[in-house]
């Protein structure tokens, strides 16, 4: 950042006859690590509150009759600090704590998952008594306990430094592990919905969904956070059920990597063992996701290694019909020369779906322009609007906001996003800036969720559709957003709303407030900027000035007149020409037809097209329909970047090695078959095609003005329906990945208590919401606060699958009926 | 039964417990007539500067075991800050042998209501809190009966008395921890958290009770409020020792003949307040004794004479506490009684830190085996590296006065331990299965 | 003639030692007994019940200084166990391409599960067969012993079976000598 830094208060202290300089209020604990002083801790985190529970830290400073934690202690001028290394008192402290720690702590070491990388064992192999002088019972409890279908609880490791409490508690805002009893029984657990039984009992002869199904759990802890307790927790006491036994932090190679779910961007650090990820981390990027992560990102990975996998090219057999497996040169042979006869023949559409690396979304980009000669190229696999194609246009290039921005804002306002559920950790930075910072969030959305709660948000109720006018007219964003550093959160699920990103647009231009875009996808900004749409180059450079085109042109090596200057179709114009043969070839890379509005349309478009090249990884609806099927390399086997939704670079290294290509390197052979030079080979190659690019001269696009429409009024035994994905849901990404799914939110139809009381349909009562398609069936949640007329579904959870089953999106008026009948 | 000395009656001096004696004392009607709230008409009047000065210059410190001076306490609160302050009556009477605050609010309870009321004027407070031991039922109710019957007279509520000072006062029942008992984790209780002490600082004078600042002060110290603004500061002084001014109610239990609550001056000896209750129980002869409870270290008879003042018991290597005088006989094992003392720290501990959840687990483990005659030599250097290494380490003062009854008990009563350790004494317990190192 | 002497005397030489006591090993027919301690064969003891006392805790793969062992581990579950206690070994292979017989593993061993044998015949013709597998390296199933999968039959908890450890050895006697982990012989016959 530009702004200089404050001038804070100093105090000057000794730390081991070590004289430092610190800021005022720093703890000592801060302090000594900065010189270089390990103080021994097992409670203390930086990004908690101290607690001082597990008293490991105790430093002798002069003047005091008893030792200090140094994890509470804060400086203070002249004070004179001295740790185990200097004075005995303190080493004395220590050495009893460890050993009070140990007394009751098993020693199944081998077999538990710390070991290894266990800051209790370290600290009693460095600093413990060679000799236990415990002869009596340790305390004894079952194990493991399942307090998730995810973490296991062993509650004879803990030693109580309740880092996983506080963690709940104060980051994540999920406070449903906390702890019980006191004294030595005093153990942490999760909620019991009965008082005269002790759930763990029953979990550990039950387990858990017995526990639940008895209604002993009311509430086991299924936060979206859980994995970061597991990874603090700074002895065994919880772990993660999918790693528990797989390997030994020795034998794993651990690797910086990014993670490839959303786009928060966070950093992560993956563990593997003889080519197979065994674990993954959240790494540590203050910037960025500081040190959590979701359990999506840390959990949801096999889907990499599934049993459909795609490892080798395949070409649709002419005299069978089917698949079959092909050498590369037979496949890209056949691509190359499909796709020369659908160019000629009336044009070729290439859909890249939101999960690519920036180079890789390059590659595309060049592919379609250069080889293809076309601008029928786009990334979104959504719901979508021309408006937004525009919207994205203005929007390519510039990066307004960070996470940092968050917590200096005195106000936030989201709109059509729903950051808990589709960027998590952008919700934690909001979470952490309105509780440390007083930062106001306010949403517009149609009902309170959890995520606006737990930021003490305010909610702007608003029927699906009618957030332009929300926009356009409450006097309250207005106010919120007109504050210096006021920031406008606008979702990709505003592009469903006609007049919504326009209205966004014009609020913040009016206001002066920064925006920022939010997808869901990690690849989804990296596209926007790599030129993934029908009316962008890469850069940001709009596709109708000269000027632009000019110098993409000259990048590339093109004749003037190369690149077409008519605007390509969208998603869903390119499935539509595919599909009454305007197009005659797709080039299609992940891309799931289930996520587009009409998926019906979607895979007739992927029947009928006269020749369809895919890219994939696992065997999918598109593959399955392909001509040829050309196997590109999961995130963990390639290099790359991803942009976050603040466009921050988020460079990644290959975690294993292995044959499979990355898109930009097929696409290379591709083009080199059709007598094309891509230069995307490999992934520096492209960096430094971009690099070259450089900033544009020509001028940016100009944000959309398309008018608010009047929402629908729904009729009776209809409502409008509101709906976005879930974290923990049935994306592919998370296929495998059981232990996952039994920590996700259970699908439930929320309706405000109007809608219920005129329905007849109490909370817990099924609900059907239906369309002329299908019908959807879930238990009734009613909501305290919610537009009225609204009807809210998960898209993609399990047994409300929106788009695929009732073929609609947020904003489309839909049946809604008591029970389960039709 | 013997008479008391005429040096020993002259230390009774019944301030708080004067009215005990009365039929019906604990009426509002009684307590009006046996001069009530007639401290509180007279401090309404005064300016609540000049009311804090007041309790300053007489002295007065906290009856709750740590005897921090009242009046500085108080003058801690700050002022004009905006925010609400309140007052918290720390009821939450637990510490093994100590017996005063219940039977005074049985007794007496109007005394207690018009200390709340006058304190919270001095501290500008509008709310008062009464956190009161969850097991105390009967005091409770008697409590909270009181309290309405003042509400209805005037005495709380909007504009007391016409002074324009409001105040409201609830009687809060705890669900029986001995650590709420500390002020800081008394404030998470009441706040309807779990009871477990809060860091410091922030100190509860500037961020107390929802965070917001607050007197946490003792039953016995607020109550001994009316008497001072009533007698004035010098005449309080004129009881007690020049540091410790003013009287204590002594709970003393044990092998005497007449056990129960007598009120002296500070700086009156056990071998007086021994007098008081009649002497020692026919057949009994003083052993060991603690001075304000089981976290204040023992004594033996060679400190009959030392003053039951804060500084004479610190003098001796003990401390005042809650005046809990426990008596125990050559009948009686120190070995037993600090198992079970240690028991109820173990049993109390709330688990919080590390040292004192651990610790007692530890030491209770180790007495019993020695109570078991199981115990070895090195079991007694490990007690007390167990104490050294508790003592001062814990979060709260609960791990700290766990150490005295251990510690104390070994220096005093060594051959005790060693009666059991090398089988010169039956075992109480039968053998537990040993484990050996693991 | 002289010449013809010294021919007979080097026959002479030759056909004395016919008689004479040979001073060579007389190897594969005779075998010289080993010192107790000999560092052979690995072999992964079992539980008196047959079930498995490695808990797959892959300290013998830490310890190993020739990086000879690999481990993976697994969760014993109710319907399928094959150690007392939660972990076990799914995976189990020592690599005798690499290993050195130092006996660091048998050191690491936390259940005693891995000891040495004196079993020494581990030349094979391929560096494949070089790598035993857990099949391989665990100790044959002697008396009352069962092939696990099977439930705790010591006990109700895994303490069972480690309280009573010293005085539960498990075997692992004989266990070089299960017929189906040797190599017979050119003639088919197993080396006794």
């Amino acid at each position: 950042m530009t702004e200089v830094a404050k001038k804070v208060d100093t105090v000057k202290l000794t730390i081991d006859g070590i004289e430092v300089e610190a800021a005022k209020g720093e703890l000592v604990i801060r302090v000594a690590e900065r010189i270089g002083i390990a103080i021994p801790r097992f409670c203390d985190h930086p990004l908690l509150d101290p607690a001082g529970a597990c008293r490991q830290c105790l430093v002798d400073i002069e003047g005091q009759r008893k030792p200090s934690a140094a994890c509470t202690q804060t400086v203070a001028d002249g004070m004179v600090v001295r740790t185990q290394l200097t004075s005995e008192v303190a080493k004395k402290a220590q050495e009893g704590i460890l050993e009070f720690l140990l007394i009751n702590h098993p020693l199944d070491c081998p077999m538990c998952d710390k070991g290894g990388e266990c800051p209790l064992q370290n600290q009693a192999l460095s600093n413990g008594r060679e000799e236990s002088r415990f002869h009596e019972h340790k305390r004894e409890y079952t194990k493991p306990v399942p307090i998730s279908s995810q973490v296991l609880l062993d509650r004879e490791r803990c030693v109580l430094c309740q880092r996983c409490t506080r963690f709940s508690d104060e980051i994540a805002g999920d406070k449903f592990i906390d702890l019980m009893e006191r004294g030595a029984d005093e153990q942490i657990g999760v909620f019991s919905g009965r008082l005269d039984v002790d759930p763990a009992e029953v979990v550990g002869e039950t387990g858990l969904e017995g526990a639940i199904d008895a209604n002993l759990l009311d509430a086991p802890f299924n936060s979206y956070f859980s994995g970061n307790t597991v990874q603090i927790c700074p002895v065994g006491a919880l772990t993660g059920a999918q790693y528990r036994f797989r390997a030994r932090p020795f034998d794993l190679v651990s690797s910086p990597s990014t993670c490839e779910h959303c786009a928060a961007g966070c950093s992560m650090r993956t563990d593997h063992r003889r080519g197979k990820v065994m674990r993954r981390l959240a790494g540590d990027d203050p910037q960025v996701n500081e040190e959590w992560n979701c359990d999506k990102g840390r959990w949801a990975f096999q889907y990499a290694t599934a049993f459909d996998r795609i490892t080798e090219p395949m070409v649709r057999d002419p005299k069978s019909g089917e698949l079959r497996k092909a050498s590369w040169p037979e496949a890209l042979n056949a691509a190359a020369e499909g796709l020369l006869k659908a160019r000629t023949e009336g044009g070729v559409g290439v859909l890249t779906g939101g999960r690519l690396t920036v180079e890789d979304a390059y590659a595309y980009a060049k592919f379609a322009r250069v080889v293809l000669g076309t601008n029928d190229i786009d990334f979104r696999s959504r719901p979508l609007s021309q408006e937004e194609t525009d919207f994205l246009t203005s929007v390519a290039g510039k990066f307004q906001v960070t996470y940092s921005d968050i917590e200096a804002a005195p106000d936030v306002v989201l709109v059509g996003l729903e950051a808990e559920e589709e960027c998590p950790i952008l919700f934690l930075r909001l979470r952490k800036a309105a509780n440390k910072r007083g930062t106001r969030v306010t949403s517009i959305a149609p009902f309170v969720t959890r995520g606006l709660e737990k930021v003490a948000g305010t909610l702007v109720p608003t029927v699906p559709g009618a957030e332009a006018t929300a926009l356009a007219e409450s006097a309250e964003v207005r106010a919120a957003l007109s504050k210096p550093g006021a920031l406008l959160f606008v979702g990709e699920r505003l592009a469903e709303t006609p007049g919504g990103l326009s209205a966004a647009a014009r609020l913040a231009a009016e206001t002066g407030a920064r925006l920022a875009w939010v997808p869901r996808r990690a690849g989804d900004r990296g596209a926007v900027e790599a030129g993934c749409l029908p009316t962008l180059l890469p850069g940001g450079r709009s596709l109708v000035e000269p000027a632009a085109r000019g110098e993409i042109g000259a990048a590339w090596g093109l004749e003037v007149g190369d690149l077409s200057e008519r605007p390509g179709r969208d998603t869903l114009q390119i499935l539509d020409a595919a599909r009454t043969g305007a197009l005659k070839g797709l080039v299609v890379a992940g891309v799931d037809p289930h996520d587009l509005p009409d998926p019906a349309a979607a895979e007739e478009a992927l029947e009928k097209v006269g020749f369809l090249v895919s890219l994939e990884l696992r065997l999918s609806a598109v593959s399955r329909r392909a001509d040829v099927v050309l196997p590109v390399a999961p995130a963990v086997e390639k290099s790359g970047s991803y942009l976050d939704w603040e466009g921050r670079v988020r460079p990644f290294d290959a975690v294993l090695r292995s044959a499979a290509m990355t898109d930009a390197r097929v696409l290379d052979a591709l083009a080199r078959q059709l007598g094309y030079q891509l230069g995307t080979a490999d992934t520096l190659a492209v960096l430094k095609q971009i690099g070259e690019l450089g900033e544009t001269r020509a001028p940016r696009a100009a944000a959309p003005t398309v008018d608010a429409e009047r929402v629908a009024e729904p009729g009776t035994g209809e409502a409008v329906l509101s709906t976005w994905h879930q974290l923990i849901d049935l994306g592919a990404l998370q296929d495998g990945d059981e232990y996952l799914a039994g920590t996700a939110r259970p699908p439930v139809a929320r309706i405000s208590k109007a809608t219920a009381a005129a329905l007849g349909v109490a909370d817990g009562e099924p609900l059907n919401v239906s369309t002329e398609r299908g019908r959807v069936t879930l238990p009734a949640a009613v909501v305290d606060v919610m537009a009225p007329g609204v009807v809210w579904l998960p898209t993609n959870s399990p047994g409300s699958t929106v788009r695929r089953t009732l073929g609609v999106s947020s904003g489309a008026t839909v049946r809604i009926s008591a029970g389960g009948t039709s | 039964m013997t008479t008391p000395s005429k040096e020993a009656l002259a230390k009774i001096a019944p301030v708080l417990t004067k009215r005990w004696l009365s039929p019906d004392a604990w009426k509002l009607s009684v307590y009006e007539r046996l001069d009530g709230y007639t401290g509180l008409k007279k401090a309404l009047k005064a300016h609540p500067d000049d009311l804090i000065q007041l309790i300053k210059d007489s002295g007065l410190r906290g009856r709750g075991g740590a005897g921090f001076p009242t009046g500085m306490k108080w003058g801690f609160i700050p002022q004009n800050d905006g925010k609400p302050h309140y007052l918290v009556v720390n009821a939450d009477e637990g510490e093994p042998g100590t017996c005063q605050d219940l039977p005074l609010m049985m007794a007496d309870p109007h005394s207690l209501i018009e200390g709340v009321i006058i304190a919270s004027y001095a501290i500008r407070a509008n709310f008062a809190a009464i956190y009161i031991r969850g097991e105390a039922i009967h005091a409770a109710r008697r409590l909270r009966q009181a309290v309405d019957d003042a509400r209805a007279r005037g005495y709380l509520g909007r504009n007391i008395l016409g002074s324009g000072f409001d105040l409201d006062v609830v009687v809060h029942s705890g669900a029986g921890a001995y650590i709420c008992g500390e002020e800081t984790a008394l404030l998470d209780s009441l706040e309807g958290y779990r009871g477990q002490p809060r860091l410091r600082p922030p100190f509860p004078a500037t961020h107390g009770l929802y965070n917001s600042p607050t007197v946490v002060n003792n039953v016995e110290t607020i109550a001994t409020v009316p008497y001072i603004v009533l007698g004035g500061s010098a005449w309080f002084r004129t009881m007690g020792t020049e540091k410790s001014p003013g009287t204590k109610i002594f709970s003393v239990s044990g092998r005497v003949v007449q056990p129960g609550q007598y009120e002296c001056g500070l700086g009156v000896t056990l071998r007086q307040l021994i007098e008081l209750c009649g002497g020692m129980k026919p057949g009994h002869n003083l052993r060991f004794w603690t001075p304000g409870g089981s976290s204040t270290p023992l004594l033996t008879d060679e400190h009959l004479d030392a003053p039951l003042d804060f500084e004479g018991m610190m003098g001796v290597g003990t401390m005042l506490g809650t005046a809990a005088v426990q008596i125990f006989s050559d009948q009686d094992c120190p070995v037993y009684a600090t198992y079970r003392w240690i028991e109820f720290y173990h049993h109390e501990s709330c688990g919080k830190c590390t040292p004192c959840r651990e610790g007692n687990y530890w030491m209770k483990g180790i007495l019993r085996r020695i109570l078991s005659g199981q115990g070895t030599h090195a079991d007694l250097d490990t007690l007390l590296d167990a104490c050294d290494n508790l003592l001062g380490r814990s979060f709260c003062a609960l791990g700290d006065g766990a150490t005295s009854p251990v510690t104390s008990s070994i220096k005093y009563f060594k051959q005790d331990y060693l009666d059991y350790i090398e089988g010169r004494k039956a075992p109480m317990f039968s053998p537990g299965e040993l484990v050996g190192a693991h | 003639m002289g010449q013809f002497i010294g021919t007979l005397k080097g026959f002479g030489v030759t056909f004395s030692h016919m008689f004479k006591k040979v001073v060579t090993e007389e190897y594969p027919e005779k075998r010289v007994p080993l010192a107790p301690r000999y560092h052979g064969r690995h072999i992964l003891n079992r539980h008196p019940d047959g079930l498995e006392k490695c808990i797959g805790c892959e300290l013998c793969a830490w310890a190993c200084p020739a990086d000879a062992i690999y481990v993976e581990g697994a969760d014993n579950t109710d319907e399928e166990r094959y150690s007392p206690g939660e972990r076990y070994a799914s995976t189990y292979q020592i690599n005798y391409a690499r290993c050195i017989f130092c006996g660091l593993c048998i050191e690491a061993c936390p259940t005693r599960s891995l000891t040495m044998s004196n079993e020494y015949e581990l030349a094979r013709d391929s560096r494949q067969d070089l790598i035993f597998t857990k099949e391989q390296l665990l100790a044959p199933l002697l008396s009352g012993m069962e092939q696990p999968p099977h439930a705790m039959y010591l006990g109700d908890s895994e303490k069972d079976y480690y309280l009573s450890g010293p005085t539960n050895p498990g075997s692992s006697a004989g266990a070089e000598k299960n017929p189906a982990h040797r190599i017979a012989d050119r003639d088919g016959k197993v080396a006794q």
